[in-house]
């Protein structure tokens, strides 16, 4: 009798990863409640982690504090010559826009949400945070911390929410590179740099040219940093992220207004440029 | 299948508990003493529910998140060997399932790991239960073996190419080396809430 419903479920078992699938939105819905109901839990229980980690860090930081103030005192300096350079420039765009009569660009509201769970797969590139739909989340949002862009808000709960990283395999930002002024898709294929696709011509591309969010498609706002050309090797040019996504505790998940761009899933096959 | 008493010892009754102690914590039980605490008949279910839980935590080590060890894993492994019927089927479906949803993996995928891992164990279950510890080491080594190349397989199959196989070794490797941990944990905790047994 045990035998019998072992096999039952080993067959059931392999129905629904066959038929997860050929249609993506049936199991959504289950895994967003799933998530919801887990994420109180996980908040606390991914706590006393990240404490341990802030520790080490702390703990690290002492050793190297003497070289660390001094990096950190020029660096200062400089930040603060940009600075000037920043409010002069901001100032004459002002006027610029002025003259030219320019919509101006609405501000973004955001929230920030912590990370308290990740997947342990080398298949699946997603983050799963604390903030859902009850804190204004919503699918398509960009994920950005300071130092660019995270990823993108696949699936939201009321409580907590899935962000589909850059390195993901599905994930697809139409970006640009900005010294060649040329577009391209990033593409993630889960390993740690995603690849440039659908460029024009690989000419005129050079290692640490910077590539960001190129804002077609409506999906992303242009402008958000996403990372550095780091090799031309290879059948595509890699992009290093600027963000170190393994190490991402908090991000701001921004409402550019844009959400609406993204499609919803549609059933029942999956297509290039699904989510 | 599924009884709770271990397989007839080959050796002399004192032999036989010095065996048992080297083992992680089986040896022959009173039915009364099972049967009579209801915490313990969880504890298989509790202790597999936080692993699931362990392997979902971010851990801000880079690349961790592809190599993150099979906890889930070596629960099941420990159960199926020493109280299979603590841990039916019908309870490993719901868990890898569990672990599917919250972890972003095709739903089904771990499910059908452990079930079919609870189907390779089951019928070899006794080679593990008295010998001693580099042999239950050794039959995990080769169940993680074939999981993990289930598993690749698997996501070769669903995203109708090669992925990466490499990470998949270094993965199967952490998760052997890290059996020894789970094994010591899980036995102290079988042998204080369950006797000795």
């Amino acid at each position: 009798m045990q035998r019998v419903s072992l096999l039952l479920l080993v067959l059931l078992s392999a129905m629904m990863i066959i038929l997860g699938k050929a249609d993506q939105v049936m199991f959504e819905s289950l895994r967003v409640s799933v998530t919801d109901t887990a994420a109180p839990l996980l908040d606390i229980a991914s706590r006393p982690l990240a404490t341990l980690e802030a520790l080490a860090d702390r703990a690290r930081d002492l050793v190297a504090v003497y070289r660390d103030n001094a990096r950190l005192t020029e660096e200062n300096e400089r930040l603060l010559r940009w600075r000037q350079a920043a409010l002069s420039l901001a100032s004459e765009n002002t006027e610029l826009r002025g003259l030219l009569k320019l919509a101006p660009v609405p501000p973004a509201s955001f929230v920030t949400a912590r990370v308290i769970g990740n997947t342990g797969g080398a298949y699946v590139r997603n983050l799963m945070v604390n903030a859902g739909s009850e804190h204004g989340v919503a699918r398509g949002q960009a994920a950005i911390t300071g130092e660019g862009l995270v990823g993108r808000m696949a699936e939201v709960g009321s409580r907590a929410a899935r962000v589909l990283l850059i390195t993901d395999l599905n994930s697809r930002i139409p970006v640009i590179v900005e010294g060649a002024r040329l577009r391209a898709v990033l593409t993630g294929d889960n390993s740690d740099r995603p690849a440039l696709r659908y460029l024009d011509t690989v000419s005129g591309i050079k290692i640490g040219d910077r590539v960001v969010s190129s804002g077609e498609g409506g999906i992303f706002p242009p402008g958000l940093p996403v990372g550095v050309i780091a090799s031309l090797e290879g059948e595509a040019p890699r992009v290093e992220p600027y963000v170190e996504l393994s190490r991402v505790e908090y991000m701001r998940i921004v409402d550019y207004g844009l959400a609406d761009g993204l499609p919803k899933p549609v059933q029942p096959a999956p297509r290039v440029g699904r989510r | 299948m599924g009884s709770p008493t271990g397989s007839p010892s080959r050796f002399s009754p004192l032999l036989a508990s010095a065996a048992a102690e080297r083992t992680m914590a089986f040896g022959s039980v009173s039915i009364r003493q099972y049967a009579d605490n209801p915490v313990a008949r969880l504890l298989p279910l509790v202790t597999t529910l936080l692993a699931v839980l362990i392997s979902i935590q971010p851990v801000a080590i880079p690349g961790y998140a592809a190599l993150t060890p099979a906890f889930t894993l070596m629960a099941v492994y420990h159960w199926t060997i020493y109280r299979p019927n603590l841990l039916p089927p019908a309870l490993l479906f719901l868990v890898g399932l569990l672990q599917d949803l919250l972890a972003g993996a095709p739903p089904g995928a771990t499910a059908l790991i452990l079930l079919l891992a609870r189907v390779g164990l089951l019928p070899y279950r006794r080679y593990f239960v008295d010998p001693p510890f580099p042999f239950v080491w050794a039959g995990f080594t080769l169940l993680t073996g074939g999981a993990m190349l289930l598993l690749w397989s698997l996501h070769c199959l669903l995203d109708r190419g090669f992925v990466d196989f490499r990470g998949t070794v270094f993965r199967a490797v952490l998760t052997i080396s890290l059996f020894p941990v789970a094994s010591f944990v899980l036995g102290r905790v079988q042998r204080a809430l369950m006797g000795t047994g």
